[in-house]
C-alpha cells in the first residue's frame, strides 16, 4: 500500500479507531514529538472547468492537519473537519506504518476495514439511487 | 443645531442580545442538535456553505441554528468563522470529471452516455403541502435498501459537452495557457477581472441575488440571456487532494458535495460562429441547483456581452450577499448626525428661498450618491 493511499484511507477511519490504535502504538514508550498542529484550518478547492479548462477557486473546506515524529520517523495526517485528535492520531499511524514498528499490520488491516466500508456504503446508495434512473420507452 | 456627544444604550444592546440568546436557546421546544440540523435541513446548510465559501456542514449547521435560520446571517457567521482560520493548503486541481454523481439529468439530450439519474428531487411531483401530527413511522426496509455494483459509466459518466464537441458542434475556447486563478478573498475582484474571479464571485454569490440577475438578463433591460439550454446538471462528490509534502505526491484527504451545471448558449451574434455552440459553466458548493444553474447562464452570458454591458460589473460587484446584506444592515444603525445635517440643509435652503435669494450653485449629485 502506498503512503498516500494509506494516508487516504486514515482520513476517512473513524476518530475512535485511530485514536484507540494510535493509543498501542504509543504504549510501548516510544518517543513522540509533535512536529506540526494539530491544526485547524482551510484547503482551497481549486477547481479546473471542463469547458475552457481554466482553473478557479471554488472556495474553501475546513481541514485539520498534524505532524509527528515517532521513533524517529516523521508521519504526517489531514483530514477534513476539524477534529485535532483524530488528525494527530492518523498522523502517528502514518509514522508508525513508516516506520515498519510492531502495529503496523493492525494500521494495514484498519485500512481494509476503511476501504471495505466505503465500498459497502457506496453499493448501498447505489441501490437506493438505481431505481430513480429514467428508463425511456419506445412509443411505435 | 449643534452637535453634542451622546452616551448610552450599551445595557439595551446587552439585553437585546440577551433576549435572542434566552428566546433562541431556552425555547420550549427540543434542542434542534447539529446532526438534525444537517440532516434534516441539508439544503439550507449547503447553501450557508455555498454562501460562507466555506465547506463544512457541522459548522454551517451550528451558524445556521446561532442564526435562527437566516441563511445570510449563518453565511455572515461562516464566512467570520473561516477568516479566523489559517490557509493550510491549496488543492490540486480538482478535475469535475472525477465527481461521483448521485443525481444527474440532461435535460438537453433523452439518451446521453451513462444514466438520467433523477436521485433524490421533488422535482416532478406535485407540491403539495404536509401537516403531520407528529414524527413518521418508523422507515421499513426495502427492496432498494441492499448492494449493488455501480460500473464506471454509472458512477462518473462522460459528459454530454464531450458528444458535443465530439460532433464539432461546440465552439472551441480553450487555449494553451494556464493562468493562476484569482484568489477574491485575499484581492477583491474589480472590473475589468479574469473569468476565475468571476466564476469564484459567482460560486459563494447569494443564491437569491444571483438567480434575480439571472432572471433580469433575461426579461430585465439587458437581454444578455436567451436561447439558453440546460445541458446537464449534477451533484455529487469529488475528492479533494493536495501535495503530500513528504513525498510530494497528490494525497486525497476527502470528499466534497458540489453542484454542477453546464448551460448550452446558441451562438448567433454576427461575429461569432454560428454553426456551433458555446458552454457556461456553474459550480457550487453542496446542493444548490438554482445556483449553480443561475450560474452556468451568466458565465457564457459574461463571456458574451460582460464587457459590453453591465454584467461582469453587477457580478463582481452586486450579488456577493455579505455585501449587499451588510450595506443594507448598516441602514439600521444610528444615522442621527447625518440625517441632522440633511435636516439643517433643507431648512437653510427654504430660508433662503423665503428671503428671495437664488438657490445654491451647486448642482445636485445624481440619486444615490450619497447614500453610503
Amino acid at each position: 500500500m502506498s503512503r498516500e493511499h494509506r494516508c487516504a484511507l486514515l482520513a476517512e477511519a473513524e476518530r475512535a479507531e485511530l485514536i484507540e490504535l494510535a493509543d498501542a502504538c504509543i504504549a510501548d514508550g516510544a518517543q513522540v514529538r509533535v512536529l506540526v498542529g494539530p491544526e485547524v484550518g482551510c484547503v482551497t478547492a481549486q477547481v479546473r472547468e471542463p469547458v475552457l479548462e481554466q482553473r478557479f477557486l471554488l472556495g474553501d473546506v475546513l481541514a485539520c492537519r498534524a505532524e509527528v515524529e515517532l521513533a524517529g520517523h516523521r508521519g504526517w495526517a489531514m483530514r477534513l473537519g476539524d477534529d485535532r485528535a483524530a488528525a494527530l492520531a492518523a498522523a502517528v499511524l502514518d509514522a508508525e506504518a513508516r516506520s515498519g514498528r510492531p502495529r503496523t499490520a493492525e494500521i494495514d488491516l484498519l485500512c481494509e476495514r476503511v476501504a471495505e466500508r466505503r465500498e459497502r456504503r457506496e453499493s448501498q446508495e447505489w441501490a437506493e439511487l438505481a431505481p430513480t434512473v429514467v428508463a425511456f420507452e419506445e412509443l411505435t | 443645531m449643534g452637535y453634542s456627544g451622546a452616551r448610552g444604550g450599551l445595557e439595551a444592546i446587552l439585553a437585546a442580545e440577551d433576549l435572542v440568546r434566552r428566546k433562541r436557546d431556552h425555547a420550549p421546544a427540543p434542542w434542534s442538535s447539529t446532526e438534525q440540523i444537517t440532516t434534516r435541513f441539508r439544503l439550507a446548510v449547503d447553501r450557508v456553505m455555498g454562501e460562507a465559501g466555506l465547506y463544512d456542514e457541522p459548522t454551517a449547521a451550528d451558524a445556521f441554528r446561532q442564526a435562527e435560520g437566516d441563511t445570510l446571517e449563518a453565511s455572515h457567521l461562516l464566512r467570520a468563522q473561516r477568516s479566523t482560520l489559517p490557509r493550510l493548503a491549496v488543492s490540486e486541481p480538482v478535475d469535475p470529471g472525477e465527481m461521483t454523481v448521485i443525481r444527474r439529468i440532461v435535460p438537453a439530450f433523452r439518451e446521453p452516455d451513462g444514466p438520467q439519474l433523477l436521485g433524490r428531487t421533488s422535482d416532478y411531483t406535485g407540491r403539495l403541502l404536509e401537516r403531520p401530527d407528529g414524527p413518521p413511522e418508523p422507515a421499513q426496509e426495502d427492496a432498494r435498501t441492499g448492494n449493488a455494483e455501480r460500473t464506471e459509466e454509472q458512477r462518473s459518466p462522460r459528459r454530454f459537452m464531450d458528444l458535443l464537441r465530439k460532433m464539432e458542434l461546440l465552439a472551441e475556447g480553450r487555449t494553451a495557457d494556464d493562468p493562476e486563478p484569482h484568489d477574491i478573498t485575499r484581492k477583491p475582484a474589480r472590473p475589468p477581472a479574469d473569468r476565475s474571479a468571476v466564476l469564484a464571485a459567482m460560486a459563494r454569490a447569494e443564491s437569491g441575488a444571483l438567480v434575480a440577475l439571472w432572471y433580469r438578463s433575461i426579461l430585465g433591460p439587458d437581454g444578455d440571456v436567451h436561447e439558453i439550454t440546460l445541458g446537464e446538471l449534477r451533484h455529487g462528490r469529488l475528492p479533494l487532494r493536495v501535495r503530500h509534502p513528504h513525498t510530494g505526491n497528490p494525497v486525497t484527504v476527502g470528499e466534497f458535495r458540489v453542484t454542477e451545471a453546464e448551460a448550452i448558449e446558441d451562438l448567433d451574434g454576427a461575429d461569432e460562429d454560428r454553426t456551433r455552440f458555446d458552454i457556461g459553466y456553474g459550480l457550487c458548493f453542496g446542493h444548490n441547483e438554482r445556483k449553480a444553474i443561475a450560474m452556468a447562464n451568466l458565465d457564457i452570458a459574461n463571456r458574451r456581452f460582460g464587457r459590453s454591458g453591465p454584467l461582469e460589473q453587477l457580478l463582481l460587484l452586486t450579488i456577493d450577499g455579505l455585501d449587499s446584506g451588510g450595506f443594507l444592515e448598516h441602514l439600521k444603525l444610528p444615522h442621527y448626525v447625518t440625517f441632522r445635517s440633511m435636516v439643517e440643509r433643507k431648512q437653510a435652503m427654504r430660508a433662503a428661498a423665503e428671503a428671495g435669494e437664488d438657490p445654491p450653485a451647486r448642482a445636485a449629485g445624481p440619486a444615490g450618491k450619497d447614500c453610503r
